[in-house]
């Protein structure tokens, strides 16, 4: 009777269908290579990042609130095991919140503590990009992170040519990306008072539009009114634009050939292959999950079972 | 308590319980007559139990390839801890050691001294919810309140990074008492202050301070970390014109904390010994029943719906050697 069961096809089908779930309980994964990252962000939060150059479904949003949005978004798309760290810009150098922490584990923390970051969390004012860029690389070149450094570039006040920072001490050392914020038309920078309110925009009054720190720009001799002891800087009242702010991208471009970071916009940071490409991931074994092949061969086998045949194609020479 | 899928489209599948549902999965045998054959409730009970063993087998392969899972689960638990916010400092001043030097060598800043204590402090405080903020010129939000250690203890290693400012000691306190404004009160909540200086606080900001002390009971511990030869915040003037609180910023922000009628207790450290002292201190006394649910992390129930139906798979192989076959 046995053997005669063994002729039903329907059995061969649940016996295969049973070694299938056999092997999938002793193999449920396999090791597989997959690209994780490790990242610390460091997020720009002087004032120029208060700017309203983008827009969310037709709002008007910050810089800082779309570089909160974006990262918050890419946080839900790094594969797990990937991490993390957090750190913000100010005058001219970096606070780092926390080192780097696995993402999938952490995520509630991570995702709220980017949510709560502020133009107020400055500790002074000024904003020296090249200067801040330095003393974060330095600050992080022995961690094994790649640095993604998120600002719009926009100098204040702006460098003398004469004082350009160096940084052949840190070039190539560090893995990482300039990632430029902001749009290419100057827009005003919103001016806010002692409570948090808005209080206006910047005007031209407001900002030194050079800096007159040491000795000034080669060339200066030509200036009207120079005046190497007396007027080094010329005697014209410096005009400028520097109350608006607009992305410096060829800046940015700049210093990242000088550091050897690469470049993108923020907009290119909601694609993983802007990532990719810019050569931080890594790969790394994980086990993946491959208990849906054994499962899934298994119900096709059982769904042959209960297809209604007709008479003539089972039980043949029985008749 | 709440059911949800990784793939939830893989349930389409669900549709082909239609196969069983209309076919019993054993071999037909040709009659010439089926009126010939006798009525028979047992024969057609098992047909019945075929019919859905079958379904039963074919929802459980894909209830298991959509990846079923429990989630939001949560036990109420009385235990003994609290809600912690640590305020730390991360004024230049933090780099130097208690004698007020850069240290050199084997001698410990004052900020190593207090991350080294804390890391251990919130490795022991294991059923606590912690925060952590900082403050120099501006209030820095670090961690939000949390029992994953391991998010702390990496924002606590992040102050091996260089210290930024100065002191502006009311911000931090508010940015410390805004950590409990979502939080329902049980159990205790204690915002523990660990500085090596103090600042004069406006009256503006006092006033809303008050407010807030008054608004969100909590209990505050500040763990003075007196630098050599810095005035201690039980020391008074020898010459009266220097009582005001720019000139003992220490002193006056210990009167403030003393008339906020909450349970206030500093400690002065000269030395990290003390500052484990103090630490164990509040370890010993923050020990209050605290009533809270805790949350169970997600429940992987594919392995339950595969087994499920390998046993199901394993009845229908059973029935299957019970067929009278002719």
């Amino acid at each position: 009777m046995i053997k005669q069961a063994f002729k039903d096809y329907r059995v061969v089908c649940l016996l295969l269908a049973l070694t299938a779930m056999a092997i999938m309980f002793i193999y449920p994964g396999e090791k597989r290579i997959q690209p994780v990252y490790r990242l610390i962000f460091i997020v720009d939060i002087t004032r120029s990042m208060n700017a309203t150059d983008y827009q969310i479904n037709g709002k008007a949003v910050s810089r800082l609130d779309t570089v909160k949005q974006t990262l918050r978004d890419l946080l839900l798309k790094l594969p797990c095991q990937s991490e993390v760290g957090l750190g913000i810009f100010t005058e001219r150098r970096s606070a780092l919140l926390f080192e780097p922490l696995e993402i999938c584990s952490s995520y509630a923390e991570i995702d709220s503590t980017i949510a709560r970051l502020d133009w107020r969390m400055a500790w002074a004012a000024d904003s020296r990009i090249a200067k801040g860029l330095l003393s974060t690389l330095d600050m992080l070149q022995k961690r094994d992170s790649a640095i993604l450094f998120i600002t719009d570039g926009q100098e204040a006040p702006p460098v003398n040519p004469r004082y350009r920072t160096d940084f052949s001490s840190i070039k190539k050392r560090v893995k990482g990306m300039i990632i430029g914020t902001g749009g290419l038309n100057p827009v005003p920078i919103p001016k806010f008072n002692a409570n948090g309110g808005q209080n206006g925009f910047y005007t031209p009054d407001d900002v030194p539009h050079r800096s007159t720190f040491g000795l000034p720009p080669s060339g200066s001799e030509q200036v009207e009114g120079y005046n190497a002891r007396n007027a080094a800087f010329g005697s014209e009242a410096a005009v400028g634009n520097e109350h608006l702010s607009a992305l410096h991208e060829s800046y940015l471009q700049q210093l990242a050939v000088e550091t050897g970071l690469g470049y993108a916009r923020l907009v290119d940071l909601k694609a993983l292959e802007t990532l990719q490409t810019g050569g931080l991931a890594e790969p790394q074994a994980v086990v993946a999950d491959v208990r849906w092949r054994a499962a899934l061969t298994a119900w096709i086998l059982l769904l042959f079972c209960f297809v209604p045949l007709p008479a003539k194609f089972t039980n043949k020479g029985h008749q | 308590m709440t059911f949800a899928f990784e793939t939830p489209w893989a349930l389409s599948g669900l549709v082909l319980i239609l196969l069983p549902l209309l076919d019993n999965g054993v071999g037909k045998t040709p009659y010439p007559w089926l009126r010939l054959i006798p009525e028979d409730p047992l024969s057609r009970l098992f047909s019945l139990c075929l019919h859905l063993l079958g379904m039963a087998a074919v929802a459980a392969l894909i209830l298991g390839l959509a990846g079923l899972y429990r989630t939001g689960q949560k036990i109420e638990r009385i235990g003994h801890g609290a809600h912690i916010v640590l305020l730390l400092d991360r004024s230049n001043s933090m780099d130097n050691t208690f004698a007020g030097r850069t240290p050199s060598g084997d001698e410990e800043s004052k900020a190593d001294a207090a991350r080294r204590l804390l890391t251990g402090f919130v490795d022991s405080r294991k059923q606590d919810l912690i925060g952590l903020a900082e403050y120099s010129t501006a209030p820095l939000f670090i961690m939000p309140l949390t029992d994953n250690k391991q998010a702390l203890q990496a924002a606590i290693a992040a102050t091996k990074t260089p210290a930024l400012a100065y002191t502006h000691i009311s911000k931090g306190l508010a940015i410390a008492l805004s950590y409990f404004k979502q939080q329902p009160l049980t159990g205790a909540r204690i915002v523990l202050l660990v500085s090596d200086g103090a600042a004069a606080i406006d009256p503006d900001n006092e006033q809303k301070l008050r407010e807030w002390f008054k608004q969100y009971p909590v209990s505050l511990y500040w763990i003075y970390l007196r630098t050599e030869g810095s005035p201690g915040i039980d020391t008074f003037p020898e010459d009266s014109r220097n009582d005001n609180a720019q000139a003992m910023p220490e002193r006056y922000l210990h009167l403030f904390f003393k008339s906020l009628n909450i349970p206030y207790q500093a400690y002065q450290a000269e030395s990290p010994d003390a500052v484990q002292q103090a630490i164990a201190d509040i370890d010993r006394l923050e020990n209050r029943p605290l009533h809270y649910w805790q949350r169970l992390p997600k429940q992987d129930l594919s392995n339950v719906c595969y087994l499920w139906a390998v046993i199901l798979m394993l009845l229908l192989l059973g029935l299957k050697f019970c067929e009278v076959r002719r």
